[in-house]
């Protein structure tokens, strides 16, 4: 059952590598529309080769790990406070709610004029594209805290302090880990568009570059390769998380 | 005078735009170094009247005065542990303080009988262990003075009798001070120096059964008819 249950995933890989090549073997699409495997490949080696792809890879990743940081550090506090002072939501969330319905995309042309092509504008989109589902899910986890145990605390003698400490903090970690995960997956997606508008290095780059160059294959390895990126920091991100908070699944804490 | 003084403690809910009186016009004294029970069906009011001296809700009218600073633990009907914590957290839970309280704690965890599953977590537990550890986690604090809500009720008839008896012998040992709330005869019987009859958020009746130093036995004559009086006063 064990060995079933591994190979299922590559089950379904394979079903979409064979009609990948059986719709190039019968040339139903043009090789321009759609390369073989082959030819995807080859381009993939090569790119490895010369190294411009770790690079590409490298520079995007560092530009999502600095945007996912800084929009997390702010909705972490932001959630905080939120929850602190429950009576200041009145005041900014209209505001809020206007920007969560703003794609960061289309403030780009904005952002280049007031940050111009630079590393802000790329942090910025990130910052933005990221920081709400982050945001959303830290003050669910911080409000949907169980009543019954706060008057644990309460019994005990807890400040306020100690309560969002020791109670509400460790119950909205769930939460918060599935915002980190969901903001960690929207920073992939937001750098990859602005660098494809304002940039001349990275993922996004090199695809639009590829684009412009008629190189379907390197487009198609680009878009595997930031695919492949995205699930691995993933899997880093979880792995890291579990060891930081062990046992929290197993012990029927989700 | 000692202990607790509850003066014409009134309370009601508010459901549905109207006044659901609860209690109305308690008058009660707890005194120190006993256990007061107050016994009645479900919804007469007495998980309130115990929140009310805990501090838990506030009074609409009446006072409740404490003559004596005490220390007060809590034990609610459900187990009430941290999910994320481990039996030993869960019990250190309560102390609240970076001191050295291992025999303490240790000793907690003995006395309900669940040595050995200190590093469990609360999901690995049945439902009459949880409220074994929450009951370990007041003791560990060394209350004074505890408010328990039927803490025994979801524990099987073995474990529940040895817990009355071990509460039973903490308390003359330590000289606590409990409120202890609980829809059976028997245990009131068992446990109460003081048994309070609520019925409607009114106190029907007061029972007071002389503290003797020999565990009691419910077969007595004399239990049998304080349990038939108590019957006819609760109105079955």
């Amino acid at each position: 059952m064990r060995t079933i249950k591994k190979t299922k995933p590559f089950i379904g890989i394979g079903i979409v590598l064979i009609v990948w090549v059986f719709v190039t073997k019968f040339e139903i699409f043009n090789s321009y529309v759609l390369p073989t495997p082959t030819k995807v490949l080859e381009s993939f080696f090569k790119m490895l080769e010369s190294g411009e792809l770790f690079e590409d890879i490298f520079i995007s990743l560092m530009r999502v790990l600095k945007g996912f940081s800084i929009a997390f550090i702010l909705a972490f506090v932001m959630g905080t406070f939120r929850t602190l002072v429950p009576s200041s939501v009145a005041y900014y969330e209209h505001i809020l709610e206007f920007l969560r319905n703003v794609p960061p995309l289309s403030m780009i042309p904005l952002l280049i004029l007031w940050c111009g092509i630079g590393e802000t504008t790329k942090t910025v989109i990130i910052v933005l594209a990221s920081f709400f589902p982050m945001y959303l899910s830290i003050v669910k986890g911080f409000t949907s805290c169980d009543g019954r145990l706060l008057e644990v605390g309460n019994v005990f003698g807890y400040t306020d302090f100690q309560k969002f400490t020791r109670i509400i903090l460790p119950s909205a970690m769930t939460d918060i880990i599935v915002g980190m995960r969901i903001g960690m997956g929207y920073s992939w997606r937001a750098i990859i568009g602005a660098e494809m508008v304002a940039a001349s290095t990275g993922l996004g780059h090199q695809i639009l570059f590829s684009q412009q160059m008629s190189r379907t294959d390197k487009v198609i390895v680009g878009i595997l390769v930031i695919g492949i990126v995205g699930i691995l920091t993933d899997r880093v991100f979880v792995f890291v998380l579990k060891k930081l908070w062990k046992g929290s699944e197993e012990h029927g804490w989700n | 005078m000692g202990g607790i003084e509850l003066r014409n403690v009134q309370k009601s809910y508010e459901v549905d735009g109207t006044l659901l009186p609860v209690l109305r016009g308690i008058n009660l004294h707890l005194k120190e170094n006993t256990i007061t029970v107050v016994l009645g069906r479900s919804g007469c009011g007495k998980t309130t009247l115990l929140r009310l001296v805990g501090g838990l809700e506030k009074l609409d009218e009446g006072e409740i005065q404490f003559y004596t600073e005490h220390k007060t633990a809590f034990v609610f009907q459900e187990s009430r542990l941290m999910p994320w914590l481990n039996v030993w957290d869960n019990v250190k839970f309560g102390l609240n303080n970076k001191a050295d309280n291992t025999v303490f704690i240790q000793n907690s965890i003995n006395t309900v009988g669940l040595k050995g599953f200190e590093k469990a977590y609360p999901h690995q537990l049945s439902g009459g262990m949880q409220q074994r550890v929450a009951i370990a986690r007041a003791l560990a604090y060394e209350p004074s003075f505890i408010m328990m809500d039927e803490p025994f009720a979801a524990l099987d008839y073995f474990t529940r009798s040895q817990m009355q008896r071990e509460l039973k012998h903490l308390q003359q040992k330590r000289g606590t001070s409990i409120l202890f709330v609980t829809h059976s005869i028997d245990e009131a019987l068992l446990l109460g120096d003081k048994i309070v009859m609520i019925e409607d958020g009114e106190i029907k009746s007061e029972l007071t059964i002389e503290a003797g130093s020999k565990e009691r036995n419910l077969l007595e004559p004399e239990f049998i008819e304080r349990k038939k009086q108590i019957q006819n006063d609760l109105g079955e």
